[in-house]
């Protein structure tokens, strides 16, 4: 049921509108093209913004910096309940989308997929997003600068949510 | 913020890969990176003409106006100062439609052009008003119903009950969601706009 729902919105979405907007008498391949090609210039616009935020993450991950850093945050995350392996998923997740699937497909098959930890890494990855690509993206497209404490406070949402999963599974 | 954050990133990273003696990996990755940026803009482009043009249809058969019509008691407490009727409500009720779905190739495009949308409000500035922020925050919180990417992955690992997860996902999410709402509102009054009455009035203090 779940699976029909999310296989059959596009093609439900595309259907309801192209189908109303034929009956209200819009020109609808023209205003189609007009509003593709101006979706073409702004993904091209994105370009940039995706360049530098990639190399940036590149960096961290290339240098060996999360390991570092997985070491020395080990004694205080574990002694706030948060299990050791966890640590590196918590650490790389809202800045590398590719790098923290990679990480969580590898651990899940270490740990087993229906152990406490495997449910915890699960839910992490399903309810966390790229935090720092997506800011990026959403704002360099509409040519901000200056974002304000949208970072702060979507690190703040986003561990939230992470250190939640993994109580949230201890209990279910 | 980002170009705080950007600059810190390149040399934490630099630095960590001269101690580490990794430099090698480093300057692999970051050439790997460029290409990885255009592949992920080219998957991207279609996508985004495709979403794109259909807003646009679904913009001039007035159908985007009526499902924000049909949001507009929550939109009006975490977007206030966006005009009734304006096409950014439309456009952030489909983005946070295509998000809850988790049409991934979907969301980031009908997100981006909500984000344009609220920047025309804001005139276009530099700046992000509140409203952007909230809708960044919000979009970064990633409500989705059903974590598909996971279940597979979940699925290839042998799981017993792939979806099992999903009722913690929800909670996890809704979570993530609320304090990503509160720590928005409760930042705004800190995060100054520059140029503002608030600065101003501050500046005068100081």
């Amino acid at each position: 049921m779940a699976e029909l729902l999310s296989n059959a919105a596009i093609p439900a979405v595309f259907l309801f509108i192209t189908v109303t907007a034929f009956i209200r008498g819009v020109p609808v391949f023209d205003t189609f093209v007009e509003g593709a090609r101006e979706g073409a210039r702004t993904a091209l616009n994105i370009l940039p913004v995706m360049v530098g935020i990639l190399a940036g993450v590149a960096m961290l991950n290339g240098s060996g910096l999360i390991d570092i850093m997985t070491g020395l945050l080990q004694k205080p995350t574990e002694a706030a309940g948060v299990p050791r392996e966890a640590l590196p998923l918590l650490l790389i997740r809202p800045f590398s989308g590719s790098a923290s699937l990679g990480l969580f497909a590898e651990q899940i098959e270490k740990v087993g997929p229906d152990t406490f930890l495997g449910r915890a890494l699960s839910t992490i990855m399903g309810s966390s997003e790229t935090v720092l690509y997506t800011l990026a993206v959403y704002f360099g497209a509409a040519n901000v600068k200056n974002t304000r404490h949208a970072i702060a406070a979507s690190l703040i949402s986003s561990y939230a949510g992470m250190l939640a999963a993994v109580f949230i599974c201890r209990i279910i | 913020m980002l170009n705080a954050i950007w600059v810190i990133m390149m040399f934490s990273g630099i630095v960590t890969s001269l101690l580490t003696g990794r430099t090698k990996e480093v300057s692999d990755a970051i050439l790997a990176s460029c290409s990885q940026a255009v592949n992920l803009t080219i998957v991207m482009l279609g996508a985004m003409c495709l979403w794109s043009g259909l807003m646009k249809v679904a913009e001039k058969a007035g159908i985007v106006d009526a499902l924000a019509r049909l949001l507009k008691g929550i939109f009006r407490f975490l977007f206030p100062g966006i005009p009734q009727g304006h096409p950014a409500n439309g456009a952030i009720a489909m983005s946070l439609s295509a998000d809850l779905l988790g049409l991934g190739n979907a969301a980031t495009p009908l997100g981006i052009l909500a984000m344009k949308e609220l920047s025309g409000i804001n005139g276009n500035s530099p700046v992000a008003s509140n409203a952007m922020v909230m809708f960044g925050v919000i979009n970064a919180a990633c409500i989705q119903l059903i974590p598909s990417t996971i279940l597979i992955i979940r699925q290839q690992a042998g799981s017993a009950h792939p979806s099992s997860i999903i009722p913690c996902v929800w909670i996890a999410s809704l979570v993530s969601a609320i304090t990503g709402i509160v720590s928005a509102k409760a930042l705004e009054r800190v995060s100054r706009v520059p140029g503002s009455k608030a600065e101003k009035a501050l500046r005068h203090l100081v």
